[in-house]
């Protein structure tokens, strides 16, 4: 049975249409990612599912009940925040133990809790610190204990990497899919950092202009992008009209085709397609190059292997496309 | 930075200090010499006119006037102003802009001018409150705004408020609590600058004092304004007194807000 259900969800400010007939669905335990460019309607969405905004129509089943009517107090999630919105008047402790002193939970309970969830985010020896004297990952992650610490129903989370630097990023990522894992929570992540998104989810929601653009698994949406759009937001897709397909592959199609950089083999000068470096860039363990072959400009992608392999520019080559890791878009 | 460059930060910031305290320092002198008329320093200390001054009941009387006015209208002021601000900021964030032209209006007409209109407004009628210490309360208070109201949206915006009022109703807490336990405690710098700056802009202020109430609650500065005529002794160490009080009071803020904060 669906966990939580997101039917006909409609949200407009004024003459614009914020997001309109949102339908998705998570399993309990599952973690679910809204992905898209910023301004899509994602954390607004998210915003509607805890409460904080209220929607035009549509319905929010959690565990088969309607969430639309009841207040954010009411519904028992928990929510993780880009700017992490620690109390700032709070030290660590008191900020986790917030959610249960509201729930008027027995000091002994809120202590024994309290200490588990700081556990949780191995941040044990800094209760008694003050936020200010956190850095951001720090913050972050006793924001995450804090919503953790009255066992919410679904844990949203908006944003909540973006304002750290990539090592901390990193490390955060790892440890919020560790955690939620290990509790087996359901929870909704808001992103628009495809890297963050096909690494972390179960499941991602691909959103565009309030609408909802494709829905599935990480693999799926990487090797079968359903239009232009989604090719071009996951992965550095080359998408070729039909014409400069045909050119490329001998065949005739209808659409546009969408293919992988990194699906496109090079060829020493003379076999396969010919075709000339235009320019390259050292992406660490990756060398991109842009190459032009009968007008046509693509990206391809190399495995870095060593200096030697290092094709220079002007360099001419060849290439090989695999027929089978072409898409055809919308 | 170079060596010069440094040199020339630091001169300038002296001068600044030089001019802006030499005043003060000349006064501090003058209120403790016992004559500085026809040489260069002056002829001999004596605490003698600070004596006189803190043994006049008047003056001290004036003292408690001008400090009960004062903390009236901030008392008014952060009353009527914090939960104002709050459903503005959390609510209508849009009459924010119109607020800030309405929170000017005090300075645009000169006191002179206002207090005419106010003397006409409030000698008859249903609130015929001249003379007395109310109109001064009231008066003070539309002169308070723009300091308090500037100061604490500035530590508003600095604590991301919505953020913090959203996080702690998802907690489960209630908006009237989520304000109590959450937004307030974090207001408390922005409130304690408010105060201070109103304050010590408050205790100096003579024209609505003197037209409006003038010597039926005489303040600190109508009577310094009454004593003109004395030896100017008197009214210097009435005028360092004036400064002390303000920083006294300045300084208990401070450690009280720093007490807290390392608690």
């Amino acid at each position: 049975m669906t966990y939580l259900a997101v039917k006909q969800l409609n949200k407009h400010y004024g003459a614009t249409q914020i997001f309109e007939n949102i339908d998705f669905s998570a399993d309990e335990g599952e973690f679910v990612t809204l992905l898209g460019p910023s301004g899509c309607g994602k954390s607004t969405l998210l915003r509607c599912l805890a409460g904080l905004t209220p929607v035009d129509s549509g319905q929010i089943l959690l565990q088969g009940v309607d969430l639309v009517p009841m207040s954010p107090q009411q519904r028992g999630i928990g929510m993780v925040f880009q700017s992490y919105a620690l109390f700032p008047n709070m030290s660590v402790n008191d900020n986790v133990a917030f959610g249960l002193k509201m729930q008027k939970q027995p000091a002994n309970d809120i202590r024994r809790r309290v200490d588990e969830a700081l556990a949780l985010v191995e941040l044990n020896e800094f209760a008694h610190r003050y936020p200010h004297q956190l850095s951001g990952g720090q913050c972050q992650r006793v924001a995450l204990a804090r919503s953790l610490v009255t066992r919410p129903r679904l844990l949203l989370l908006d944003e909540p990497l973006s304002a750290l630097d990539a090592r901390i990023r990193k490390h955060l990522r790892d440890q919020i899919r560790r955690i939620q894992q290990e509790l087996r929570l359901t929870a909704i992540f808001v992103t628009h950092d495809q890297e963050e998104a096909l690494t972390l989810s179960d499941r991602v929601v691909l959103m565009n202009k309030g609408k909802i653009v494709q829905n599935g698994s990480a693999e799926v949406l990487y090797t079968q992008p359903v239009d232009a759009f989604a090719a071009g937001f996951i992965g550095s897709y080359n998408v070729l009209d039909a014409r400069e397909a045909g050119l490329l592959t001998g065949r005739s199609w209808r659409g546009q085709v969408a293919i992988r950089p990194e699906s496109i083999v090079l060829l020493p000068a003379g076999q396969g397609i010919d075709a000339l470096i235009v320019s390259h860039s050292l992406l660490g363990n990756v060398i991109r190059y842009r190459v032009s072959t009968q007008g046509i400009e693509l990206l391809v992608d190399v495995l870095n292997r060593s200096v030697g392999d290092l094709h220079p520019n002007g360099m001419p080559i060849g290439l090989q496309l695999d027929i089978a890791t072409l898409c055809e878009v919308a | 930075m170079s060596r010069f460059e440094n040199l020339y930060h630091r001169s300038v910031v002296t001068v600044l200090l030089v001019i802006l305290l030499s005043p003060l320092a000349a006064t501090l002198v003058y209120a403790f010499s016992s004559q500085w008329g026809s040489t260069i320093l002056p002829e001999g200390f004596t605490l003698k006119w600070m004596i006189q001054l803190w043994q006049d009941p008047r003056f001290l009387v004036a003292l408690g006037h001008s400090l009960l006015i004062c903390f009236g209208a901030l008392a008014l002021a952060v009353v009527l102003v914090l939960p104002l601000m709050f459903v503005i900021a959390y609510y209508f964030p849009r009459l924010d802009s119109v607020m800030n032209v309405l929170i000017l209006l005090p300075f645009a007409v000169p006191p002179v001018v206002s207090s005419v209109g106010l003397l006409q407004l409030y000698s008859d009628g249903p609130l015929a409150i001249t003379g007395t210490p109310w109109i001064l309360v009231g008066c003070y208070f539309t002169i308070a705004l723009p300091f308090i109201y500037r100061a604490i949206t500035n530590n508003m915006q600095a604590i991301h408020l919505r953020d913090l009022m959203d996080a702690a109703q998802l907690l489960g807490a209630s908006t009237w609590r989520a304000a109590l336990l959450v937004v307030l405690p974090n207001l408390r710098k922005g409130c304690t600058i408010a105060i201070l700056l109103s304050f010590s802009f408050l205790i100096g202020e003579f024209v609505f004092a003197n037209l409006l109430v003038g010597n039926r609650f005489e303040t600190l500065q109508v009577y310094l304004y009454n004593s003109r005529n004395g030896s100017g002794h008197f009214t210097s160490a009435l005028v360092i007194s004036y400064f002390f009080v303000v920083l006294l009071l300045t300084l208990v803020a401070n450690a009280v807000s720093k007490d807290k904060e390392s608690s």
